[in-house]
């Protein structure tokens, strides 16, 4: 985590860097971060909750059979089928996310969930329909479904092998 | 901020139901201990959150929109799914601000396989996204996802590029689910 906290740490100053050289709004950006944190803050902290619920509330059984990496397809589909239903914005899906990964769901779990929110999540029907029509988002959804299987099970084939 | 408002109060609304599922099946106890473990997680990824959003603040003012819209229109084939793809990525902003401005793609008449990559660009790839998935979830999740569907936009904008090569941003044919458009040329 600290090493995390380092790697972003130095990614921003060079953010701000090539802002300072190029933009010239290296303020404005750190005003508009930080003014993002600030509203996203409740719902972090919600979320974080939320997620130390989910953790202490799957039992150890469902996670075993569902989730984990010995659940192997049936983790991926319900990976998928899961993060197409949280319909929410990242603030508050990643905690949840955090939370699936601590209970013990395998590696092709929790890629078919981020992908699955990625691609599926239902949190971008009203945007797609509006603009696009319910048709273009139905396809796209569609086609979207082997991508977010075959991430998961990419992933659980690489568990399976290196981990 | 009104989305924003109602995201929170239905996270409050279902992490009220959980808390008394918890209560319920555990009782006091461990409603406390997820509690704990809930407070221990804020401790521990404050300093990246706030890192993070430093990050963000500084992608949105480096990447303007007007950059992006140079980049999308200026290639075209393989190189411009590619581009379109990253395009979306790097498009600062939520799905208020990235919608109407895919829905410009209209007027300036680009190839649908271009939309479709850009699309499928930001879905998958949103770098402002990946501070966040790093810090929330942990960074080799979030390197192990961003590697495995990297190819994701690219192959989608290449089977939209086989099948729809000529079709531009028309809207018809984009609400007929790409079928039965103006310039509809499918074989």
């Amino acid at each position: 985590m600290a090493l995390t906290t380092i790697i972003l740490s130095i990614v921003a100053l060079l953010l701000i860097y090539a802002n300072i050289k190029i933009t010239g709004r290296q303020y404005e950006g750190l005003k508009g971060g930080m003014k993002q944190m600030v509203y996203m803050l409740p719902i972090i902290l919600a979320a974080f909750i939320l997620s130390g619920m989910i953790e202490v509330v799957i039992p150890e059984e469902f996670v075993k059979e569902w989730l984990s990496k010995e659940a192997g397809l049936r983790g991926i589909l319900l990976g998928s089928f899961g993060g197409m239903l949280l319909a929410m914005g990242p603030y508050a899906f990643f905690p949840i996310a955090a939370s699936i990964l601590t209970s013990g769901a395998g590696l092709g779990t929790i890629i078919s969930i981020i992908t699955g929110w990625c691609l599926l999540s239902l949190s971008k029907m009203p945007f797609e329909t509006a603009f696009f029509g319910m048709r273009f988002f139905i396809r796209k959804t569609i086609l979207s479904i082997p991508f977010s299987l075959a991430a998961g099970l990419i992933a659980h084939v690489l568990e399976v092998i290196f981990m | 901020m009104v989305k924003i408002k109602n995201s929170l109060i239905v996270i409050l609304i279902i992490t009220a139901i959980l808390m008394l599922v918890v209560y319920i099946t555990g009782g006091g106890e461990l409603v406390i201990k997820g509690l704990n473990i809930s407070m221990n997680t804020a401790i521990r990824t404050l300093p990246m959150l706030f890192v993070s959003f430093i990050v963000i603040g500084q992608i949105q003012v480096l990447l303007s929109k007007e950059v992006l819209d140079q980049w999308v229109q200026k290639f075209s084939g393989i190189k411009g799914i590619i581009v379109s793809a990253i395009a979306g990525g790097l498009f600062p902003g939520g799905p208020y601000v990235y919608y109407p401005f895919i829905s410009s793609f209209v007027e300036k008449e680009l190839p649908f396989y271009i939309f479709i990559s850009f699309i499928f660009g930001k879905h998958v790839y949103d770098f402002t996204r990946i501070p966040m998935e790093a810090s929330l979830v942990e960074p080799k999740i979030a390197l192990i996802r961003n590697l495995i569907t990297i190819p994701i936009p690219i192959i989608i904008g290449m089977l939209a590029k086989r099948f729809y090569d000529k079709n531009t941003m028309d809207i018809s044919f984009i609400r007929a689910g790409g079928k039965n458009g103006s310039n509809d040329n499918n074989p």
